[in-house]
């Protein structure tokens, strides 16, 4: 059994793996900490942020300096996290971080940690910038509305300074779903989306729009209702006359629980006799 | 735009990721830039998001995704043109096409046609011939020691009229 198992030491540290794991999650799995802006598990391995690079080194192997989130361990392997040429780099990256997007907390709150300041490189700003100033190109929200969600509603445009994320030729997009997962999984918090009566709008993506489902009980709008038949193409075994469907959270809380009671309700009518 | 042309683009090119450069250079010889609607019918056809066919087209300066006119002028703005004046050349071709200048595309581009449709005004890094900056190109003939002096002559051989 001990043959599946290979071991790699992270900081000296020496810890069980299995071969080909991410040294990123064996690292995350034991505790130790790998700033990251562009890592998500669900989704392949990209290594854009290059926040993550740890230095690594071999018997025979010149000492190098990689990302964690790409790299694939193997037996032996030897990773420091924070050595100093490590840091050395992520400062950098971290004031080139802070040129292109100053705002976000999490840029901000990982170059407290990093001690760096201030940035040497000019700040990038752009008067009307849908994402606010605050997209990093981490391209997480454009391989998850890919990888995950299989609609392809954004992409990179153009390259170089220039690139942006937008649909293409900057009009509404009418294949968005309207799930939220791009603002969801953004390392920084540009992406926006506002719920305006019945239609999801999204300011970033050109301002498309989705239209939302209403609530068959309080008539609240709780759901895109592209999203809702997408589900079902997937699971299509899912009850179509399943009434919580048509529901919002909140009323399918109330709808089951009253369900619980009327069950009990009868019981005691039934034991009662 | 011709759908049948298209999907004989489509036909030629075997089923592998890389070849949507090659079906999209195939398009842009037809028409000299990609439509809209030839875009879409890509991505429809080869089930390609068009996100992802946008982001292609406008990543490489070969493409363009706005109408062309029949000549194309290319002026080098690589380290020796510059040094020997490209930038007048530009702004001078601008002047006399009567090109507007503000006029700054979406994608990022620098591609501007006149508005007879009859010219188009890019830039380029470098053609390779340095020797003779500065250089321009206007289709296939590139013009060398180029200078203010010389532009309305080499316009008037492709039918461009000072008014």
């Amino acid at each position: 059994m001990d043959n599946e198992y290979i071991h790699v030491f992270i900081n000296g540290q020496k810890f069980k793996a299995k071969e080909g794991e991410l040294v990123i999650d064996i690292a995350r799995r034991n505790g130790i900490f790998i700033p990251t802006l562009c890592y998500e598990e669900s989704l392949k391995p990209y290594g854009a942020c290059r926040m993550c690079i740890v230095e690594i080194k071999n018997k025979g192997v010149k000492k190098k300096i990689t990302t964690s989130c790409t790299l694939q361990a193997f037996d032996g392997l030897y990773v420091k996290t924070d050595s100093n040429e490590v840091l050395k780099h992520r400062r950098i990256l971290l004031e080139l971080y802070l040129a292109q997007a100053p705002n976000p907390e999490k840029i901000k709150e990982l170059a407290q940690r990093y001690g760096v300041k201030k940035t040497r490189f000019k700040e990038k700003y752009k008067e009307k910038d849908p994402l606010n100033n605050s997209c990093i190109l981490c391209g997480l929200c454009v391989r998850v509305c890919n990888e995950i969600m299989g609609a392809g509603v954004i992409g990179f445009i153009g390259r170089g300074e220039k690139t942006r994320i937008n649909t293409p030729f900057f009009e509404k997009s009418d294949l968005c779903l309207g799930c939220k997962a791009c603002a969801e999984v953004c390392p920084t918090g540009a992406i926006k989306f506002i719920d305006e009566g019945n239609f999801r709008i999204a300011n970033s993506w050109s301002n498309t729009s989705v239209e939302l489902k209403k609530c068959k009980m309080c008539g609240k709008y709780f759901a895109p209702s592209k999203l809702d038949e997408k589900i079902d193409s997937i699971y299509y075994y899912r009850d179509k006359n399943n009434e919580l469907r048509d529901l919002c959270p909140d009323c399918r809380r109330k709808v089951i629980t009253k369900r619980i009671n009327l069950i009990t309700e009868n019981e005691v009518e039934k034991y009662a006799k | 735009m011709n759908k049948e042309q298209i999907e004989d683009i489509i036909r030629k090119y075997d089923n592998h990721e890389g070849r949507i450069l090659g079906i999209l250079e195939d398009i842009q010889e037809i028409y000299k830039y990609l439509p809209k609607e030839s875009l879409e019918f890509v991505s429809e056809k080869l089930d390609i998001p068009l996100s992802k066919l946008y982001s292609i087209a406008t990543f490489y300066s070969f493409f363009n995704l706005k109408p062309v006119g029949e000549h194309i002028i290319t002026v080098c703005m690589g380290t020796a043109c510059h040094v020997r004046g490209a930038k007048d050349i530009l702004n001078n071709l601008m002047e006399l096409l009567k090109i507007d200048v503000n006029e700054t595309t979406e994608d990022g581009k620098f591609f501007l046609t006149t508005e007879d449709k009859h010219f188009s005004l890019n830039t380029a890094r470098c053609f390779g011939c340095c020797s003779m900056a500065p250089v321009i190109r206007v289709d296939d003939k590139i013009y060398g020691y180029v200078t203010i002096k010389e532009l309305p002559k080499i316009l008037k051989t492709y039918g461009w009229k000072s008014k």
